[in-house]
């Protein structure tokens, strides 16, 4: 139905046996984390029975799946490239360790809030693109940050962490966390501007030198 | 009668307060942008703005979240006539022809006649809800445990029987959904179950974090693969008032689109999709000349958009009166109202009439505010079809991350939304659709307690869901379409429609 769907056509028959493979090891994994539990009878159903089921079921699906796979010759698992769906993962976990002080056993991230968190999700997240221009999402980045301060930290008052501790802690006194979230944002908003003059000049004289 | 108006009077009473109509303005006006913009999809987008509707009421928040679902149908055609690339899956069809009629410089005419049409078949479609909606609830209110898990089990059924693709794949992916439902503590004996003794899964899985995941995040990489390429439409976008001879052409698409949609759309399952399909395939079979359909004829765009807005439209009524929901913009709705404190329902009409009645009302107010919106302003959405997705897709991510951190202020949510994302990533891959996996998730505890409940009562025989007459009948009905779905010779004909 998708127009977009007819093009990974071909990768979808072998891609079956992969699927199948998954299910398995999903319904392998829930029977393995449900084995203490008590299934109980019918009457009287236990927190056990209704997760066996499921997972007997899904397995079967895979079981399923994996032999009709076999059956039609199917075409090779189309090696998709996995560069763009990693760095969107890593963008995300970049964001969830900076915003926030995050313990993960010993090591603990220094929190950095909003003011960082976004702008290195942003610049992380864009480079998946194939066509990614830095310059670019700097600009976005110098833009967007501004506006998610305002929209989510001071309009909607969202209890999340706008600038990095150390920053807070050496705050003078009598500073309103608000007015030093609109002044930032104000600076990040002329810096981005700055920034979008900037490269378009290069652009045009780039342009120049050519001809 | 007097009830259907009074219920009515109540409805627009609700709907049209100050603050409901600003929401629902507000719904509309994102929809239409996400419609427009290829690439996001009304599902990623509500999935993000759940977080934000905490701080909403629930009638406001409901109202807002319905006005981006059919706002994105509106949207979706305008991008499909001025670049020929469907903004939305059920806008496919609009393409056809109406790209062809935008090459030829009739583009506005095209784009009226949509927006016209969709009008037209979203107030019929209003009125059916409104007089569906009382009736169906009261039948509803009937349903006892045994009744409503087989009521959810053809649900399900059909939404693997009217989806395209493999039947067992969405099978396979609504059985994951439930057994992820299942993660956390359970309610009635308290063990803790598949939560690797992890404290955040305790609670189970938040929907918010899995729909964002397998939905915003898993797109974004599903998008990025694909190479992009539009062209806009250079010719101008033409008047936009139709001719007499094109209005004379459309009005009767237009009828039988609104008439084909409304119906689809009520089917338990995702009908909606179905039907710009379908009237696209009747309207050309009762052409007197049929060649001229993708050549750019206006009974092409006419009849499916409306038939499409009608589906939107009434696939909100086996959501509201039954609790049931047909797809994923309507799991998200169920998603949205429990985290409101609200369990979809029967229940929901005579519990919350201010809800119910202010939410059906709140779409006719949106259709009229949807004309305006994207009639006069079309200049302005073409402007915003120059913004290519490389820019686009780092503000989604960090909105989704924003988002999902501010709904418990727990960096492991947005993790979370990484790790689904991929796993939605990788069974995109399989070739599996992720929208199954969470009408599954959403339906899952409810078919649990329904289950236990309805053995409980019959001391624990499982004949109870076949010896219970609407229950039967209910099974039987499911039994019978998924066989049908099976069998080699109807399924030639059902994969051929969605060919068509």
């Amino acid at each position: 139905m998708n127009p977009y769907d007819q093009r990974t056509e071909t990768s979808r028959k072998g891609a079956q046996g992969a699927g199948g493979v998954a299910l398995i090891s999903i319904a392998a994994l829930a029977l393995w984390l449900t084995r203490d539990l008590d299934p109980g009878t019918l009457s009287a159903m236990g927190s056990g029975m209704l997760p066996r089921i499921l997972a007997w079921a899904v397995g079967l699906c895979g079981v399923s799946l994996v032999i009709s796979a076999f059956l039609h010759s199917g075409e090779r698992l189309e090696r998709g490239n996995l560069r763009g769906p990693l760095l969107i993962i890593l963008a995300i976990f970049a964001f969830s360790a900076t915003i926030r002080p995050l313990t993960i056993g010993s090591v603990t991230t220094p929190g950095l809030g909003l003011i960082v968190a976004v702008p290195v999700a942003i610049i992380i997240g864009g480079m998946a693109s194939a066509e990614a221009r830095i310059h670019e999402l700097v600009m976005l980045s110098l833009g967007l940050t501004p506006c998610c301060m305002l929209v989510f930290c001071d309009m909607l008052n969202l209890p999340i962490p706008v600038f990095p501790q150390a920053v807070i802690e050496t705050m003078p006194n009598g500073w309103g966390a608000k007015s030093m979230l609109r002044i930032s944002a104000l600076i990040m908003i002329v810096a981005a501007v700055m920034v979008f003059y900037a490269s378009r000049k290069r652009a045009v004289t780039h342009r120049g030198e050519r001809e | 009668m007097e009830t259907f108006l009074s219920n009515l009077s109540l409805g627009f009473s609700v709907a049209l307060g100050l603050q409901n109509l600003g929401l629902a303005f507000l719904g509309c006006l994102v929809g239409t942008l996400i419609g427009v913009l290829p690439g996001v999809g009304p599902v990623a987008t509500i999935a993000m703005l759940l977080p934000i509707t905490f701080s909403l009421d629930p009638t406001g928040s409901l109202i807002m979240l319905a006005g981006i679902y059919y706002g994105a149908q509106y949207g979706g055609s305008t991008t499909a006539i001025l670049v020929n690339i469907p903004g939305e899956a059920t806008s496919v069809v609009t393409a056809i022809d109406g790209h062809e009629m935008a090459k030829r410089g009739r583009a506005g005419a095209a784009l009226a006649v949509a927006a016209l049409g969709s009008f037209f078949a979203g107030s019929v479609a209003t009125l059916v809800i409104a007089a569906l909606g009382a009736p169906l609830t009261k039948v509803a209110l009937m349903f006892g445990a045994t009744e409503y898990f087989s009521l959810m089990v053809m649900g399900l059924v059909l939404a693997v029987v009217l989806a395209g693709g493999s039947v067992l794949k969405a099978v396979a992916m609504i059985l994951v959904g439930i057994l992820l439902s299942t993660v956390g503590t359970d309610l009635e004996t308290g063990d803790e179950r598949m939560t690797f003794g992890l404290f955040f899964l305790s609670d189970g899985i938040d929907f918010a974090v899995l729909a964002m995941g397998i939905f915003g995040v898993a797109e974004i990489m599903r998008n990025l693969a694909q190479p992009e390429s539009r062209d806009v439409v250079r010719k101008p976008i033409g008047r936009l008032l139709p001719s007499r001879e094109e209005l004379r052409q459309s009005w009767a698409p237009v009828l039988r689109g609104t008439v084909l949609g409304s119906i689809l759309g009520i089917l338990p399952g995702n009908g909606a999709v179905l039907a710009p399909f379908a009237s696209y395939a009747m309207e050309k079979k009762l052409a007197k000349d049929p060649t001229r359909f993708g050549k750019g004829a206006i009974e092409g765009v006419a009849g499916p958009e409306s038939a499409n807005n009608a589906g939107a439209q009434t696939s909100f009524i086996p959501l509201l009166t039954l609790g049931i929901p047909g797809n994923a913009v309507m799991a998200l709705m169920v998603g949205a109202m429990t985290i409101q404190g609200i369990i979809p329902g029967p229940q929901v009409m005579t519990g919350n009439p201010n809800l119910f009645w202010g939410m059906i009302a709140s779409m006719w107010v949106g259709n009229l505010m949807l004309l305006v919106i994207n009639l006069p302003m079309v200049g302005l959405w073409v402007r915003l079809l120059k913004v290519p997705y490389r820019l686009m897709f780092p503000a989604i991510l960090a909105f989704c991350c924003i988002g999902i951190y501010s709904i418990n202020s727990l960096p492991t949510d947005v993790m979370f939304i990484g790790l689904f994302g991929f796993v939605g990533y990788f069974l995109i891959k399989c070739g599996f659709e992720p929208a199954p996996l969470l009408l599954g998730f959403v339906l899952g505890k409810l078919m649990e307690e329904n289950m236990r409940r309805a053995l409980i009562l019959s001391r624990g025989s499982l004949s109870t869901f076949i010896t219970e007459p609407i229950s039967a009948g209910l099974l039987l009905v499911s039994v019978v379409l998924l066989a049908a779905a099976i069998i080699p010779n109807i399924r030639k004909g059902r994969d051929q429609m969605f060919v068509e």
